[in-house]
């Protein structure tokens, strides 16, 4: 560790001190009172410390407004496509990383073919389809969609086949069946790529905007990122400034506290979720 | 454990077991919307007409490709976007002398070549005498998306570069800064709107803040035709760092402390180093890291949409949200169709060019 390190530390620090300030700046005027913000924002250092200080745009928040209710929509449309997308990812990607059968190769391209297409392109017909067996404004109408993504068939295709083949073939030689090998053999192993699976697909599910846009028309059935986004519109007149601001920091809390806690895997989930689907 | 008194299912039988979860969703809810998509965009398909009466859409053949691309008229000249046609040629002259000065390899060099091409090519085409666009405001907003993606794209890649190339050391330090830097990328779009909607407003903003501390008037980022595509493409840029950081940081630890060592032989340290020795072994991820993010930001949708709702005057109109408004708020479902045909066949092209990227090796 020379002098050029801690001088490389120090002119870092800078550009990564304005990088968090927009997010200081959020978490800032959620802590002041509305009055003064309609007043101006430029309290303490430019607004950039809470002073005056208040918490009751989150007293607020929690007693009255819709954020609560779209909060907990949202943790359950995320832990749904969670636990889906994990149910049919690591069924079809075991198959088809380590099972032989007719038509494998044929099924394989044909899965990841679908890796090509990009929700935009889809989101048309699928507005019509639900409509049609009129499942809109519900929770399935969310979490469905995303279950067909052969991103997560793609990931625990390639984490099934780096697997030794002598682990399953002693099982095979005892006589043990291929579901049998499947659930108390390889899932056990595949626990870290199950992980990074499941974050990328909440992180995705916490924080989609155009599907929940087109599908929950009702508020009822807001996801905190959609409901976020219909406040947002008219923030000036109606909430304050500092209850917009709060139910900002309310969204993002928990993807914000999942990627402190675990961000070795959001980082690699973010990553193959950016490169491949 | 042994077989016990069941008969075990024989392999074939267990795969398609195992494969049907999965095989049940992506027919129903991929593959078909995705030909479902197609047979719209022949249509004459009006959302709340067909919502009511399911037959009242028509079969009109490509009419929908027509309407929205081609016009009465059309002639093509080369002097008929000099900004955009001037942009492909350099593209073109570019990516020869790069290929013969020995820093491009020749995959890169044939898509910048192609894309180039595009440019000199496509913007040629206007309305001649008398003629006009059937949908002036298509290939306006494709342009807009261009704009975006031709000023995210240098932005995010050129910073997420030179951050990584700095922060490359696995020292404490260095963790906690990339942190800082990766924590924007876990927001959601509407919470970057939000922050960044009222960081840019000229009344409450930061940035007005401390422009009138300093004397200075502040700008309408929002609402001046100059800055808002400015401001969608910084709010982005401080978005989506993050990942490409962490591509670029990961194509670093690729390249052998041995070069660097060798290198620093021939006294090329620092700046020198970073350019004849970490720029050429690190073309393969920058290509990937320059295509990703052109397929992520052509879809660009929110920043667009709840920032400066595609103004002032259609200036950050996007193609997704184009589609958007065209499908659900003028209803019109078989031109909203065959612009997202169009989007897929663009995504599709890149989807290849980083199939092909990701396969070399």
């Amino acid at each position: 560790m020379n002098r050029g390190y801690y001088w490389l530390i120090l002119g870092l620090s800078m550009p990564a001190f304005l990088w968090l300030v927009p997010t200081i700046w959020m978490v800032s005027l959620s802590f002041q009172p509305n009055e003064v913000l309609a007043r101006t924002t430029s309290t303490t250092f430019f607004g950039l410390v809470p002073l005056p200080f208040t918490a009751e745009n989150y007293a607020a928040l929690v007693s009255f407004g819709q954020t609560p209710w779209w909060f907990l929509n949202s943790v359950i449309v995320a832990v749904g496509m969670t636990l889906g997308v994990l149910a049919v990812s690591t069924t079809a990607g075991y198959v088809l990383a380590r099972m032989d059968f007719p038509f494998k190769r044929t099924i394989t391209v044909i899965c990841l073919v679908g890796l090509m297409v990009p929700e935009q392109a889809v989101f048309i017909p699928l507005y019509t389809m639900f409509a049609d067996f009129g499942w809109h404004n519900s929770y399935h109408a969310l979490i469905l969609p995303r279950m067909a993504v052969p991103i997560g068939v793609f990931l625990m295709m390639q984490f099934f086949r780096a697997i030794p083949k002598d682990i399953e073939e002693a099982a095979r030689l005892d006589g043990v069946g291929w579901l049998k090998i499947f659930w108390y053999v390889m899932l056990p192993l595949a626990r870290p790529a199950m992980m990074t699976l499941a974050i990328l697909t909440f992180l995705y599910a916490w924080n989609d905007y155009l599907w929940p846009l087109v599908s929950a028309q009702q508020r009822e059935y807001f996801t905190i990122t959609l409901g976020l986004a219909s406040i947002q519109s008219n923030f000036a007149q109606s909430e304050g400034l500092g209850r917009v601001m709060a139910s900002g920091v309310i969204a993002s809390l928990p993807v914000v506290i999942l990627f402190l806690i675990f961000q070795r895997y959001v980082v690699q989930a973010m990553t193959v979720g950016g490169s491949k689907g | 454990m042994s077989a016990g008194g069941k008969k075990q299912l024989s392999q074939t039988q267990a795969a398609w077991l195992l494969l049907t979860p999965f095989l049940l969703t992506y027919a129903l809810f991929l593959v078909y919307p995705f030909l479902r998509g197609f047979w719209i965009s022949l249509h004459d398909w009006n959302l709340l007409a067909v919502a009511f009466n399911p037959d009242a859409k028509e079969y009109v053949g490509l009419r929908n490709y027509e309407r929205v691309m081609w016009g009465r008229n059309i002639a093509w000249g080369l002097f008929a976007a000099p900004l955009w046609q001037g942009t492909g040629l350099v593209g073109l002259v570019l990516s020869v002398a790069l290929v013969l000065a020995g820093r491009l390899s020749r995959f890169n060099a044939i898509a910048l070549g192609v894309i180039s091409a595009l440019l000199v090519l496509l913007p040629g085409f206007h309305p001649g005498e008398e003629g006009r666009w059937y949908d002036r405001r298509f290939w306006p907003t494709v342009g807009n998306t261009l704009v975006f993606v031709g000023l995210a794209v240098p932005g995010v890649t050129l910073s997420a570069l030179v951050l990584a190339a700095a922060m490359n050391r696995e020292t404490r330090a260095m963790g906690i800064l990339r942190t800082l830097f990766f924590l924007s990328q876990v927001l959601s779009v509407t919470v970057v709107t939000l922050i960044w909607q009222i960081m840019f407003s000229p009344r409450q903003g930061l940035i007005a803040n401390i422009t009138e501390t300093f004397g200075g008037t502040p700008i309408n980022w929002l609402t001046d035709e100059q800055f808002a595509m400015a401001a969608i493409v910084i709010a982005t840029i401080w978005w989506s760092l993050g990942i490409a950081m962490i591509l670029f940081l990961a194509g670093l630890q690729d390249i052998s402390k041995d070069i660097y060592e060798a290198a620093a032989l021939d006294n090329a340290k620092g700046v020198k180093a970073f350019w004849y020795v970490t720029l050429p072994n690190l073309q393969r991820t920058i290509t990937l890291v320059v295509v990703l993010q052109i397929i992520l930001h052509f879809q660009v949708f929110g920043q667009s949409h709840l920032m400066t709702q595609g103004g002032p005057n259609d200036t950050t109109q996007v193609l997704v949200r184009y589609i958007y408004q065209t499908g659900f708020r003028d209803s019109e479902l078989g031109r909203a169709s065959a612009m997202a045909v169009f989007l897929f066949l663009i995504m599709g092209c890149f989807s290849i060019i980083q199939f092909i990227v990701g396969r070399e090796k």
